[in-house]
């Protein structure tokens, strides 16, 4: 090793220690002060451990909204991904393999879904015509309307690496599409699946702003909005803040640190000569 | 009785005629051979016999069955494809029973069969393997044990060779030759190799830019080929052909003579020339010799003839060897 690149090394730690570790430790100091020593507002050792007290105060208040709160996010970030996964997977299969007079226009329209910024007003005049305005699955299609675009674009610049012998030789096996799609083509496809369920999944259950806007209600409560809801309620009590800061942190988290490990490429290795 | 039939079979894709009208039988039990150059139209052929390709005029009988319009599943065929295109996600065993399973056979019957199929190609202790963790004869050993558990009457292979090393591909000639004699069913075999055509082949067809050049067995095409491009594409080294004044001269439009049919000597001949390079191959020496009159000739020796570069020599083609081609 170099001095030059020690140095970067040391460098790059620094600015990634700055960056996401420091803010993180402050969170966990604030979360486990007493009242009084949060509302002092300074990065220091905690003097007094609260952590249990707080967990527990946080979680019971509002009548345990948090824990419902928990419940909604969860069910539309897994729903909403689930439904990414498999409709994101079908079409970009579709548009790659094949070729018809309509694929243009589908791509265009994709392409449109990437790019146009979503309007507020008109989209919850539509939900309200639906009967989806303030519902958790109305959530969870607004979810996927918004990542599509981008699930369909990523399935399908990596199905067109998947060599279309393998299709032909489950035809032949005497596969329908669909098998073919759910027993070859849909295995192959885990890396870029698990990127997107990794991507998504922190998105959408970190989203603050669509929820506020189509999911108002105070049974309709997501975990990025207790904040808000609490944040009058708790502006004397920045250690309760800052607990509910950590728990809400925490769940992405998780998911990253699990599937982080099996973002593997090369999964469609030995399919074809070499 | 399983004979493939084909009938005035066309293709086009888009406004290129690719396949221009092919009349075909092969026989029940045969090693037919399809060759041509790179580009005629042989998978496109042999795709269009599985299913996979939809021929744009014509008819395709299996078994005197008529199944231009049926699936590929039906048709009983399996096919080999040149990258072996294995499933990358399942083991061996899954790869080889992946069609039996899909057809909802009972479980123990699959297993019978893909152990049957991996103990005839020496399979059986790579069963749980990934195909990435295969070489490349074994994988084609797998994609042919995919093709054999289904029992087709016809088995199609599009260069299944073509990828593996010089020494496993004449090992693997042999035994694909083996297979064939033990099943006894119909194999289509696509090669652009003459080679494989002449040592495995019970029939050759010869295409050309979608056509069929010439149908016949190995030593038929060999003995009377039809045309200069049959003649040329049959045999190693290739025949010595001749257009223009060379021809015009034995009153023919192209004339040939193969390498092993001109006699070289020292003192007398036909045609006097020098000699301008010289290949020893042990068994055999080729020598490629300049004369003035018609050009190069190649010459096909005996591994113990004496030449060196600048030599001059005379050759004389072996009378009743010669092709004329009008
Ligand atoms: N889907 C397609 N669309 C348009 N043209 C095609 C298509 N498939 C094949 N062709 C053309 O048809 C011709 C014959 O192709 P084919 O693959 O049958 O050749 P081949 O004899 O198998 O050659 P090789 O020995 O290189 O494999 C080629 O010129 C190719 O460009
Ligand atoms: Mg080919």
């Amino acid at each position: 090793m170099t001095s030059r690149q020690r140095n970067t090394g040391i460098i790059a730690f620094l600015a990634a220690f700055i960056i996401f570790i420091l803010p993180f430790v402050f969170t966990f100091f604030m979360a486990v002060k007493s009242r009084q020593e949060a509302a002092l507002f300074l990065f220091t050792w905690p003097s007094e451990w609260h952590f249990w007290s707080n967990l527990v105060e946080v979680v019971q208040a509002r009548n345990y909204m948090l824990l419902l709160a928990y419940f909604n996010s969860t069910i539309i970030t897994v729903g909403a991904v689930a439904l990414l996964v498999i409709f994101g997977a079908m079409v970009g299969y579709v548009l790659q393999r094949r070729p018809s007079g309509w694929n243009k226009l589908i791509y265009a329209g994709v392409l449109m879904g990437l790019m146009v910024p979503p309007a507020v007003v008109p989209t919850i005049w539509v939900l309200q015509g639906l009967g989806l305005f303030k519902t958790i699955h109305g959530m969870i299609l607004i979810q996927v309307a918004y990542g599509l675009a981008f699930s369909v674009l990523l399935y399908r610049s990596f199905i067109a690496t998947i060599p279309r012998d393998l299709d032909e030789a489950a035809i032949i096996d005497g596969a329908k599409p669909w098998a073919i799609f759910f027993k070859v083509i849909l295995p192959l496809l885990k890396p870029v699946t698990v990127t997107l369920i990794l991507v998504q999944s922190i998105a959408i259950f970190n989203d603050f702003t669509n929820p506020l806007y189509y999911l108002p209600g105070r049974e309709n409560v997501t975990v990025q909005l207790t904040l808000f809801n609490f944040q009058s309620q708790f502006q004397s009590q920045f250690n309760l803040l800052f607990m509910n800061i950590l728990l809400v942190t925490i769940p992405p988290l998780i998911v990253f640190v699990i599937f982080n490990r099996q973002i593997v490429a090369g999964m469609t290795a030995g399919a074809v000569k070499g | 009785m399983t004979s493939v039939k084909l009938k005035s079979v066309k293709k086009s894709f888009g406004a290129v005629d690719i396949i221009k009208g092919i009349d075909l039988t092969i026989e029940d039990g045969e090693f037919c051979v399809f060759v041509g150059p790179s580009g005629c139209g042989k998978s496109t052929l042999l795709r269009i016999i599985s299913g996979l390709e939809e021929a744009t005029e014509g008819t395709i009988e299996i078994d005197g069955r008529d199944v231009t319009g049926e699936e590929p599943s039906k048709r009983g065929i399996a096919m080999v494809f040149q990258s072996y295109a294995l499933y990358p996600h399942l083991t061996v065993r899954e790869n080889v029973g992946f069609g039996l399973s899909l057809a909802k056979l009972p479980k123990d019957v699959i297993r019978q069969k893909v152990d049957a199929a991996a103990e005839a190609l020496q399979l059986t202790h790579l069963l749980d393997r990934k195909p990435k963790a295969l070489s490349g004869g074994q994988r084609q050993r797998v994609a042919i044990g995919r093709a054999m558990v289904r029992d087709p009457k016809v088995f199609l292979l599009d260069e299944p060779l073509s990828n593996l090393d010089a020494a496993l591909r004449a090992q693997m000639r042999i035994e694909l030759t083996d297979l064939h004699r033990k099943l006894g069913a119909t194999m289509i075999y696509v090669t652009h190799d003459q080679v494989e055509a002449m040592t495995m082949a019970d029939k050759i067809v010869v295409l050309n830019s979608g056509r069929i050049e010439q149908v016949g067995s190995p030593m038929d095409l060999y003995n009377n080929p039809v045309s200069p491009f049959v003649a040329g594409f049959i045999g190693s080294p290739k025949m010595n052909l001749y257009d223009g004044p060379v021809a015009a001269a034995q009153g023919c439009k192209t004339y040939g003579i193969r390498p092993e049919h001109v006699v070289l000597s020292a003192t007398n001949g036909t045609w006097k020339g020098s000699v301008r390079h010289v290949e020893h191959l042990g068994a055999d020496t080729v020598v490629y010799l300049v004369v003035p009159e018609m050009g190069e000739i190649v010459v096909r020796v005996s591994g113990d003839f004496k030449a060196a570069h600048g030599d001059i020599l005379w050759a004389s083609p072996v009378a009743g060897r010669e092709f004329r081609f009008n």
